[in-house]
């Protein structure tokens, strides 16, 4: 099922909750929405899920308006981060609810609540109540109540945030690929950007109650929107440091006091013609820094903090008052104190309008979405 | 150093002996005292049945209405009571504590008003309210058992012991309420229930150990209820007597107290209390538990 969002509000008193939302979800797709807590992600799916009344705008199942539908009348299934199982009733009971309302069958209904049961592994605890079963087995419940009336529509509002670490992974990717075999329409909102990147096909970032930008994982990562999309998606986050802007007849720069750096050509006609201001934002992965032999550098600093990762070490400088990170492979060779040379790869170099925090990068009109 | 660790049950165990103990040694007064002609403290001077003759004979002749009538009475007026204030607290209590509607806020600082509200300056008007009710036809006092809602029925004091104690009991449920999540809720939403089925179904279950507080807190009070029921019906002796007013008989101004008597029948208004409290502790208990989390 198609999902339509146009221009869609909520008011909670005089607080927006969730401003001007436009979003098209299409059918059978994945999509995250992403964002830090208080931004409107679960109001939205709460819209959706026909809980909340939209203040205004409008949502659309296929092409059906469907914004003042109780949510019985929707078809749609939902996992919630607390499970939100009925402690009163066994797994059986449980699963078997929205059928039971349904007036399904009962003998359709038990083939039902097994098939399902079994598909997500807990066709042996049926008779069980959710009290005497681990987390873990509680959200496969959840996830097969949500599953059996065979919904449209699935929304999953921050499902794995109450597993351990290692359950989550595992679940992470049993819902992926669950979805891929079902193929149901699903939302999943998470404030965590590594679930996002893992498992949707796209993802919507909100703050603020107000869409950031909306695409692919590699889209968000690769070319970042605003500043805010830029911060919150990769770990560790990016860089940013202030810059001048500057054509020059040989090319295009960006400098500081301590450094000066050139960007690929096209890169800078792309900021010129989205009317790059003189004073910017420079944004680098720390991926994207590196230490190199001091005749190679771009600029020096100091070694500040050093993190190993395992794989690879992150290394904090610092240059004047400002911070940089840097992915290094593991093991550093450097002393905390030691001045280094570093190196930043302007291919990927990201560039931001101060005054809008919207990307200068961007193809198209440089309007803001 | 080594003893230290059994000191504290012992200690814990004094402070719960000592208290307890001291309100036994009432009890064990009173029940001496009832089966004795006399006592000197707790020692008894003389074996008698002839203080519960009360139980199959009336002490005050044959015009008196029976001990049984009189507890059928006191049963019919707390259960009433009772229920009407349980399933209303719950519906009031549920939608004040999940729906949106105007005037809730006020609503809700008004039974908290009503609950403090020093109630025996409503006793008058009350009184007029039921004697209007009193006319009207059938329902004033034309109903079995109860013999209506008017005026010296039990019917009628039962609506107001309703009325004193609904306040309290919406608190409570809402309070009760207030701890389920919502998600919960939204879950059977989602499911497909009805607000409805959502409260019957879903809600309800969970928050057993609310309901059978409040059931037990309002018999309780409607058992031992004194003020409203000597206000609200017509003399001691009437046909809408209940137990706490019967106890009153004993105890007159022109005749000797018969304080042996008073004690077997104040012991008689006793047994329903204490059996009930077997049975409901644990509900009780449960309050202070906190909601149930996880179920089971």
């Amino acid at each position: 099922m198609k999902i339509t969002i146009k221009a869609l509000c909520k008011l909670f008193g005089k607080v927006k909750a969730v401003d001007n939302l436009a979003l098209e979800i299409r059918d059978g797709e994945f999509v995250a929405l992403l964002g830090p807590s208080g931004c409107g992600k679960t109001t939205t799916l709460l819209m959706l899920a026909g809980i909340y009344k939209p203040s205004s705008g409008s949502i659309r199942f296929g092409e059906k308006v469907i914004n003042h539908l109780t949510p019985k009348e929707r078809n749609i299934g939902m996992v919630f981060q607390s499970y939100a199982l009925y402690p009163h009733m066994t797994t059986f009971d449980n699963i078997s609810y929205p059928l039971k309302l349904k007036k399904v069958h009962k003998k359709e209904m038990m083939k039902r609540v097994q098939a399902t049961a079994d598909m997500m592994g807990i066709g042996e605890l049926l008779d069980r109540k959710p009290a005497e079963l681990s987390g873990g087995q509680q959200q496969r419940v959840a996830v097969a109540r949500a599953l059996v009336k065979e919904p449209a529509i699935l929304l999953f509002d921050e499902p794995l945030s109450n597993l351990d670490a290692k359950l989550r992974l595992r679940m992470r990717g049993e819902i992926k690929r669950l979805q891929e075999s079902l193929g149901v329409t699903s939302v999943y909102v998470t404030h965590d950007q590594v679930e996002a990147m893992t498992m949707a096909s796209r993802i919507a970032v909100m703050n603020f109650g107000v869409l950031q930008t909306y695409g692919s994982p590699n889209q968000l990562y690769d070319h970042p929107d605003t500043v805010f999309v830029a911060g919150f998606i990769g770990a560790p986050p990016m860089n940013f440091l202030e810059m001048r802007f500057e054509e020059r007849d040989d090319g295009f720069y960006l400098g500081s006091q301590a450094l000066e750096i050139r960007i690929p050509d096209e890169r800078g006609a792309q900021a010129k013609q989205n009317d790059v201001p003189q004073r910017v934002i420079m944004g680098s992965r720390p991926e994207d820094v590196s230490v190199v032999a001091e005749r190679d550098g771009d600029f020096k600093a100091e070694v500040y903090l050093i993190e190993p990762l395992g794989r690879e070490d992150l290394v904090t400088f610092r240059f004047d008052s400002e911070e940089i990170r840097a992915l290094t492979p593991a093991p550093f060779h450097g002393q905390i104190g030691e001045t280094m040379s570093l190196k930043l790869d302007k291919e990927k170099v990201h560039l931001f309008n101060p005054e809008t925090k919207v990307s200068v990068l961007r193809s198209g009109n440089g309007g803001s979405s | 150093m080594i003893v230290r660790p059994k000191v504290k049950p012992v200690l814990a165990y004094l402070a719960l002996v000592v208290p307890s103990s001291l309100v036994l040694l009432g009890f064990l007064w009173l029940l001496i005292t009832s089966f004795s002609t006399r006592t000197e403290g707790l020692k008894s001077l003389g074996w008698t049945l002839h203080n519960w003759r009360f139980l199959w004979e009336s002490p005050f002749g044959p015009g008196y209405p029976s001990i049984w009538q009189i507890t059928l009475n006191t049963l019919l007026m707390s259960l009433i009571m009772t229920v009407i204030v349980v399933v209303v607290s719950s519906m009031t209590g549920y939608a004040l504590a999940r729906m949106k509607f105007p005037g809730r806020k006020s609503f809700l600082s008004l039974t908290l008003i009503l609950h403090a509200f020093p109630s025996v300056t409503l006793l008058i008007p009350i009184y007029f309210v039921l004697l209007w009710i009193t006319k009207i036809p059938l329902i004033g006092r034309g109903v079995p058992l109860l013999g209506g809602f008017g005026y010296n029925t039990v019917g009628g004091v039962a609506l107001v012991m309703v009325a004193f104690q609904l306040p309290f009991g919406i608190w409570i449920m809402k309070g009760f309420f207030d701890n389920i999540s919502w998600d919960m809720e939204r879950s059977a939403l989602i499911d497909g229930a009805s607000r409805f089925k959502v409260w019957w179904q879903i809600i309800m279950p969970n928050i057993r150990p609310g309901v059978a507080a409040l059931s037990v807190f309002s018999f309780l009070t409607a058992w031992n209820a004194y003020l409203i029921p000597l206000t609200f019906t017509a003399g001691r002796a009437g046909k809408s007597v209940v137990l706490s007013l019967y106890l009153q008989n004993f105890i007159s101004e022109s005749v000797m107290t018969e304080w042996n008597a008073v004690a077997a029948v104040g012991l008689f208004q006793l047994i329903p209390v204490v059996v009930f409290f077997l049975f409901t502790q644990e509900a009780l208990l449960n309050i202070y538990g906190g909601g149930r989390k996880g179920g089971a």
